[in-house]
Formats: C-alpha cells, sequence, structure tokens
C-alpha cells in the first residue's frame, strides 16, 4: 500500500470540508516540512507549542495540525523570530523528528459547524436544547449566580486562570459563546454574560471589561468570562480529531492536550 | 460681568501681587485646553494630531477646578474625580468602551442605527451633569523617554533606586523565587485576580524587565535574553505567552507575569498626575487608581 503523504492528508480535508478552500489563507498552510513527507500519524493541537510537538514526536505522531501559531506570530512569519536561538531549537528538533506541520485556522471557522464551538459548549455542559437556534451560539440557561457558573465553567475545562468581570452575585440566564479571540461584544441587549478566550482588555472595537465595570455601577446584569485563549479552542481539537479520523483511516489520529498555560497567585 | 482676558488678568495680578481678590483668584484657573496646551509644550515628543489623545467629552474651554488623572475613566473613577473635586479627568485608556471613544453604541447590523444604550446614556449624563471635561493622553504619555508607565510601576514594586544605569530596560531586584515575588507583586499593586503567571514558581528571579500597557511579540523577543522575567500588562496568548512557554520547555530559564492592561498603567498615571503638579500648579490633580477588573472563580 502507497504511504500517506502529508499532501494527501490535506488533499482530502479540502475535498470533505464542504466548502470550497481559499487559497488566499496566509494562515492555513504548511509551517513546516511539506506535502511529500509520509504521516505516521496524525496530531490535532491548540497552539504549537515546543511541548506539543516535542510530545507529539514521542508518540510517533508526526503531522500536526494546531489551530494556532507555531512561531509566535499569526503569520507564522520566521523573520520576527529567527534571531531567537529558541526559533532554531524548534526547528532543529522539528527536522530531526520529520514533523510536518499544517495549521488549520480560518478555514475551522468557516466550516460549519465551526468545532471550535461544539467542542467547547460540550465541554462547558451548554446542552444544545439551550441554544436558542443551531449555530447561533447563544443559550438560554437556568438562572444561576455569575460566581457560581465561572466555578462551574472552570473546574469543567480544567483552568487555573479563568477571569471574571461582573458582579458575583448577579442572577445569569442568557450568554453569548465565544471562542479564542473571536469574542462577541457584552453589550448586546439580550446578554447578560459573554463567555469566551482572549479579548484586549481596552482600545479595541468594543471594550467589554470597561462597559461591565460601568454596567455593575449601575446595576445593570452583565458578566464577562474570560476562559483563556488556549482553554476555550483546545475543546473542539478533540472535534477536529474525529473529522479528520475519518478521511484518514490509515494512520491514528489523536488530539494532543496542552492544557491550562497560566498558574495564579493565591 | 464683562468677562477678564487672560492678559489683562495678568497685568492685574502683576500690578498687585499680594491683594488679588477672591473672584480674580477663581479666574486663575486655566481652562481644559490651556492645560492641554501647555502639556503640549512641556512634554518633548512632537505632537500627532492623528492619534487617540484628544478631548472625549465635555467643554474644552471649562475652566478647570481640579484634575483628576486615571488609567480608564470607568463610572467609578468619574464619580470619584467628582468627589475629588475635579472636573478634568485625563484617562490614559478609552472613555466609551472603544478606541474610536464614540460617545454612542456603533450601528445596528445591516447598517441599522443602534438601539439606545443605558450604560453609554448613563455615563454621559454623567459627565454632563457634572460638567466634566474628559481628555485622553495615551500615545504621546507613554512615549517620554524614559517611559513614565515604567517609571510608576517600578517606583510602586519599590525598584525605582535599583535601576540599572547602563539599560532602563532591565532591573536588578534581590534574588526572589517567582512565586515570592508574584505574592508581592500582586499586594502592591492591590491586583484581585487579574494576575497570570507562565515559569517554574521555584525560579530564582534576580533581573526583571518591565512592558506596562500592551505590547507585541517583538517587545519580548527583545526583552527575555536580558532578563528572569518580564511583567507585562497585556500580552496575545499567541505571540509573547507560548514564546515564554515554549522557553521554559526549551530549558531557559524565563518567566512571564501578566498584570492585566490597566493595574500595569495605573502608576504610570500616578506619574503623570505628579508631573501635571508643575504643568498646572493653580490646580490640584488627584491620581485615581482602577480596581483590578478582574477576579478569579472560586
Amino acid at each position: 500500500m502507497r504511504a500517506l503523504t502529508a499532501g494527501e492528508v490535506i488533499s482530502r480535508m479540502k475535498s470533505n470540508l464542504g466548502i470550497p478552500w481559499r487559497d488566499t489563507t496566509y494562515r492555513d498552510t504548511f509551517k513546516f516540512g511539506g506535502p511529500d513527507t509520509e504521516v505516521r500519524g496524525i496530531a490535532t493541537a491548540m497552539f504549537c507549542t515546543f511541548d506539543i510537538v516535542k510530545r507529539a514526536a514521542e508518540a510517533g505522531y508526526n503531522m500536526i495540525l494546531p489551530h494556532e501559531v507555531t512561531y509566535w506570530n499569526d503569520r507564522d512569519d520566521t523573520s520576527i523570530v529567527s534571531s531567537d536561538p529558541l526559533f532554531k531549537t524548534k526547528v532543529d528538533f522539528m527536522r530531526e523528528h520529520n514533523i510536518v506541520i499544517f495549521r488549520v485556522h480560518d478555514h475551522m471557522h468557516s466550516q460549519r459547524p465551526d468545532f471550535l464551538y461544539v467542542g467547547l459548549a460540550r465541554a462547558l455542559g451548554l446542552d444544545g436544547k439551550y441554544e436558542t437556534a443551531p449555530e447561533s451560539h447563544r443559550f438560554v440557561i437556568p438562572e444561576i449566580t455569575l460566581g457560581a457558573l465561572a466555578s462551574d465553567f472552570q473546574k469543567r475545562v480544567g483552568g487555573r486562570a479563568v477571569r471574571v468581570v461582573g458582579d458575583p452575585n448577579a442572577k445569569v440566564r442568557r450568554l453569548q459563546l465565544g471562542v479564542g479571540y473571536a469574542t462577541p461584544s457584552v453589550n448586546s441587549p439580550d446578554v447578560d454574560v459573554v463567555v469566551s478566550g482572549e479579548q484586549q482588555e481596552t482600545d479595541g472595537g468594543f471594550d467589554s471589561p470597561e462597559y461591565v465595570l460601568d454596567a455593575v455601577s449601575l446595576g445593570i446584569v452583565k458578566g464577562w468570562i474570560m476562559l483563556g485563549h488556549a482553554i476555550s479552542e483546545e475543546q473542539g481539537m478533540l472535534e477536529m480529531a474525529q473529522w479528520v479520523k475519518s478521511f484518514t483511516p490509515e494512520v491514528p489520529v489523536q488530539l494532543i492536550r496542552g492544557g491550562e498555560p497560566f498558574w495564579t497567585p493565591k | 460681568m464683562k468677562p477678564i482676558s487672560r492678559r489683562e488678568f495678568v497685568a492685574l495680578t502683576t500690578a498687585v501681587p499680594f491683594a488679588v481678590p477672591a473672584i480674580l483668584q477663581s479666574r486663575a484657573a486655566p481652562t481644559a485646553q490651556e492645560v492641554v496646551d501647555r502639556i503640549k509644550q512641556r512634554l518633548g515628543i512632537e505632537w500627532k494630531a492623528d492619534g487617540v489623545d484628544t478631548f472625549k467629552a465635555g467643554d474644552p474651554m471649562t475652566p478647570v477646578k481640579g484634575i483628576a488623572t486615571s488609567a480608564m475613566a470607568t463610572l467609578d473613577v468619574l464619580k470619584q474625580a467628582v468627589k475629588a473635586g475635579a472636573n478634568f479627568v485625563i484617562t490614559c485608556e478609552p472613555t466609551f468602551y472603544s478606541r474610536s471613544d464614540a460617545a454612542a453604541p456603533g450601528g445596528g447590523r445591516r447598517g441599522g442605527p443602534a438601539a439606545p444604550d443605558a450604560v453609554f446614556t448613563a455615563k454621559n449624563e454623567f459627565i454632563k451633569g457634572n460638567q466634566l471635561v474628559v481628555w485622553r493622553f495615551s500615545d504621546h504619555w507613554r512615549q517620554r523617554t524614559p517611559d513614565p508607565l515604567s517609571i510608576g510601576l517600578a517606583d510602586t514594586l519599590g525598584w525605582g533606586k535599583l535601576r540599572a544605569a547602563d539599560d532602563r530596560r532591565r532591573i536588578a531586584i534581590p534574588a526572589t523565587a517567582l512565586e515570592a515575588l508574584v505574592s508581592d507583586l500582586k499586594k502592591k499593586l492591590n491586583s484581585r485576580g487579574g494576575i497570570r503567571v507562565i515559569g517554574d514558581p521555584r525560579l530564582r528571579v534576580a533581573t526583571i524587565g518591565l512592558l506596562p500597557g500592551t505590547t507585541p511579540v517583538q517587545s519580548a523577543l527583545s526583552l527575555f535574553p536580558l532578563v528572569d522575567g518580564i511583567i507585562a500588562g497585556e500580552v496575545r496568548e499567541w505571540e509573547t505567552v507560548e514564546l515564554a512557554r515554549d522557553k521554559v520547555t526549551a530549558g531557559e530559564r524565563k518567566s512571564l507575569i501578566l498584570l492585566g492592561r490597566v493595574v500595569s498603567e495605573n502608576p504610570g498615571m500616578n506619574e503623570c498626575a505628579k508631573w501635571l503638579k508643575d504643568i498646572a500648579p493653580e490646580v490640584r490633580t488627584t491620581w485615581i487608581p482602577v480596581a483590578d477588573p478582574y477576579w478569579r472563580p472560586a
């Protein structure tokens, strides 16, 4: 039997995607290795950290499909980072272990369903029956305090550095889910709480933390739960692994988790 | 009563320096615009009009009774400013929840008008009702050398005199375990739940680099070789956080402490208040710290 190549994996991914592939993407491309590399196993991952690369190599998964970057910037522009010796260390390791990396970002978010939302809702225990409409990422749940909700979410995803803005005692029901840096604005009138990964604190298109602080001053119920970028999107890479497995039966496919990156002081 | 112009007023006070009637003393107050003009003159930075450092609310011609500086003009900060007798608020970050600082929410979907928003409305009414003037001072303030946000942060952490003379980016501190250092930071900055850390808690940290505010990965890449730990306000998780994790994995003895953007900028706006005392000596300037917006779930 002919060996499975990385190029063949990507080709099958494109034909199974259900939407046209956009060649204009700078994100969804090979970041290391190329189409001719022979694939022994496929790992999906959230961030393509050095730790994930090492663990993938150790487990015999030499193709990595990360949702996020390899070289610490969105364009994976190596000219920014190549002067740091760490760049060479990481690249040398990947070369020695015949690693091939292809980022899956833009097309994951365009695909229906978007596995990142499916995975996060599953991990948070947000049952589909609570979603107001399919793909709305808006959930109306039984009333709970913001503090209890954040606690529950933190336990479910194994977070150690979940951050919350708002009144812990405020009773909330209407949730808008975001993932990664795609954090919805909190000022929508039919939303009590936004739950997402990461967003700049201020000076953006809409600064939810300041808005929530002011809403609290006015006694208006608003809450903002930031799970962390890695935590919020790692969940859906499990669905991604299952989907990739469906069209690459020849090799093992598995999510390799990076987990919570941060610790916090007592 | 006919208003007395500044020039006439100067002539009057020069003529009778020890007998200025109370009514004229109150005239001594500069307008918000005049304070801003003095700032532009004294800052030593070429002023760029197309940035974010502009008036956000109120009438710039309002005579200033008192100045309040803050990292972010939240409603709570505005209330404290009024209590402190200030009607001119100088903020490092936006007032109306976006870089554009538009005083009303953006348009609705499909180009329709936005629905009235109770939070925007209440904030506008509070500003109007108290005749406040709000001006943003961010881009130009942090361009000063040495960077006043780093100076303020170092002073607050008790490292004001420990700055290495050869390179201001690198602060030598008594060697401390990362975990103890972080606990100390938390206390000194009144942080609630915003601090997050990458690195071995037992790592001995003896050199520190400061990146207050928000910074791209380039800043961390240039600073990491010089220091054991970077204390930053806000960075992107896919940039500096991943970089720090990879350094730890590769066995480099490095650490990254994230304070939160606004908390990291608080001390720099205290510096601003101190600096303004000479700029606007006629009025009292008060620094109002923003409480850490974040808490952590139980």
